[in-house]
């Protein structure tokens, strides 16, 4: 080895460790509090599941799968699964179902299109909480404005959010107003890509509206469906604000999803022990889920 | 085409645009009728409000609800500590964002793939699980009902690396190694290169952010006790509450309700094209 290649692999080693050096100074603000707030807690999360702690006292036993055990042989527990399954699929399908039927409407140019674009979107950015409130008022029972609209169709008036039928379909609907627009928008981008001369093709074969949705629009955005199904149904199980505000998980339970259900386990019956292993649970699940996308969008998703 | 062909065809057309307009007035109709609605609410008596059939229109607008919502809660300190927590948490996550996205992209070291692998996969996981456990961090940390606590739970965001990671691979490389040449360091790469390049992406997510933490509501529940802590979201709750301890005075929730809402709808429809863009942005390209 002359002294010319030793100098320039040293300094090469040099870099390379000037880099790791500077890598570590640039990742560490963002490391810290994704290891004290995201990653420690999921770690510490596996251990809370296994005690029976209750926040306060100094002192707590290890019971093993005690915990997960005792929710598994509950009635009520299933009943809140159950729950979780009825709100998922009832705000998911919807908005994916209006999501793309809205953005096929909308994918023309005609004068107005940005603004139906803009109001129905608008939805996404209020506060779920103010907006949970004022539907709960337009869907009360004897003053409402739903009721109102109903009678003036001959549809009977609903009992809404105080009977234990309705007050599921309430909070679903809130949910669904408020995630449509969202939806969409993903829509529309992925209409846009899909190339003009596809559809000009089978307009000259004579395809009718829906052969075309039916043989090309829904195959081409596939990719955004698979996407919005497996985003909508992790934020379907951290839905909580219109639960809080319209049912309080109620009436007899019938709104309890599993969230719900982990913060009143938490915060008002303080069995940290409990709790945890409520979040592990849906941690399982939505584990479940990112498998099954990764693993259809390997298997069948069609990617231009 | 014989010219009767192309009439018939006009003619269609024509129609199916009508349709067209009325069917989507139709929808964004629906979907604004509760901020209408809200609006008009808080402009009515009490009397009025409970009135079935309901009336649109208030006989006199009772803008004077709108100043005893004021006056009965402290809602410019609730909005105060909403703007604070939500902006200070967006200059976090520009500066933690901008490092992080220039390490995994500009960087050579060994933990690189396996870095953003693990972000990535945070992502997906339902922030519920940590809620216990951050809770318990942020109480022995001392942390609990205070803005640090708030602001550094919240400081990292994924959605924003996520976006960050994408423009800055798309940065041009003749650029960064002209600027290495003149002998920039990385920090003055980052700030003098990367991110006046990449402006429009951080502008979207510290838009959405933004918006995301004024709206935040379950965690500050948890974590906020005192009133002087309170977050808008959690303000209005609990002047809900209070307001429909001795019948329902809608009224004064729906001007509480608009007080909340306002600020975002006018951000929203200020700046409404970074919205929509950065939504559309995130979706998964094949």
């Amino acid at each position: 080895m002359n002294k010319k290649e030793v100098n320039i692999k040293t300094k090469f080693v040099e870099k390379l460790r000037n880099d790791n050096m500077v890598a570590f100074i640039f990742c560490l603000p963002a490391l810290i509090p994704l290891i004290v707030f995201w990653i420690g807690p999921m770690i510490f999360a596996f251990y809370l599941s296994l005690t029976d702690w209750d926040f306060m006292s100094a002192s707590y036993n290890i019971v093993g799968l005690r915990n997960y055990f005792s929710l598994l042989q509950s009635p009520a527990f299933y009943r809140t699964l159950r729950n979780t399954l009825y709100f998922t699929v009832g705000s998911v399908l919807p908005a994916v179902i209006g999501g793309l039927l809205l953005a096929i409407m909308l994918n023309r140019k005609i004068p107005g299109r940005n603004v139906h674009r803009t109001l129905i979107f608008s939805p996404w950015i209020t506060p779920m909480v103010a907006m949970a409130i004022v539907w709960s008022w337009m869907f009360n029972p004897s003053r409402g404005l739903v009721n109102y609209l109903f009678t003036l169709i001959n549809l009977p008036a609903l009992p809404w959010a105080s009977s234990s039928t309705w007050a599921m379909p309430v909070v679903i609907i809130v949910s669904v107003w408020r995630t449509l627009g969202w939806a969409m928008v993903f829509y529309l981008v992925a209409l846009e890509d899909i190339p003009e001369d596809i559809y000009d093709a089978a307009e000259i074969d004579g395809v009718n509206f829906w052969s075309k949705l039916r043989y090309i629009t829904i195959p081409l955005v596939s990719p955004t469906t698979l996407f919005l199904s497996v985003v909508l149904t992790v934020q379907a199980l951290r839905a909580f604000d219109q639960i809080d505000i319209i049912t309080q998980g109620g009436p007899a339970g019938a709104t309890r999803t599993l969230l719900y259900e982990y913060y009143q386990t938490a915060f008002q019956q303080f069995n940290a022990g409990k709790a945890a292993s409520i979040g592990i649970i849906i941690l399982l699940i939505a584990s479940v889920f990112a498998i099954i996308q990764f693993w259809l969008s390997k298997k069948y998703v069609h990617y231009q | 085409m014989s010219p009767s062909n192309i009439k018939t065809i006009f003619r269609k057309y024509k129609i199916s645009r009508i349709l067209w307009q009325i069917f989507m007035a139709l929808v964004s109709l629906i979907m604004v009728t509760p901020f209408l609605w809200m609006f008009l609410s808080a402009l009515k008596t009490q009397k009025e409000i409970k009135a079935f059939p309901p009336k649109l229109f208030p006989e006199i607008a009772q803008w004077s609800n709108f100043l005893e919502t004021w006056a009965s809660a402290p809602f410019d300190r609730y909005i105060f500590n909403s703007f604070f927590t939500a902006s200070s948490i967006v200059i976090l996550h520009i500066i933690t964002t901008a490092m992080f996205a220039y390490a995994i992209t500009q960087l050579n070291f060994k933990l690189r793939k396996p870095l953003f692998a693990l972000i990535m996969a945070t992502y997906m996981l339902p922030v519920a699980v940590t809620y216990v456990p951050s809770y318990i961090i942020l109480a022995r940390l001392g942390w609990l009902d205070s803005y640090q606590g708030i602001i550094f739970s919240n400081s990292v965001s994924v959605f924003a690396i996520f976006l960050a990671r994408q423009s800055f691979l798309q940065v041009p490389e003749e650029m960064v190694d002209a600027a290495r040449v003149d002998g920039a360091g990385h920090w003055h790469i980052l700030w003098k290169i990367f991110f006046p390049l990449t402006k429009p992406i951080f502008i979207t997510f510290g838009l959405i952010n933004f918006v995301l933490m004024y709206n935040n509501y379950l965690w500050p529940l948890m974590i906020i006790r005192s009133r002087e802590m309170y977050l808008i979201t959690i303000g209005l709750r609990q002047f809900f509450i209070e307001q429909g301890a001795y019948g329902v005075n809608w009224p004064l929730i729906m001007a509480a309700s608009t007080i909340v809402v306002t600020p975002l709808l006018l951000l929203f429809f200020i700046a409404q094209k970074w919205f929509i863009r950065g939504v559309g942005d995130t979706g998964i390209k094949g």
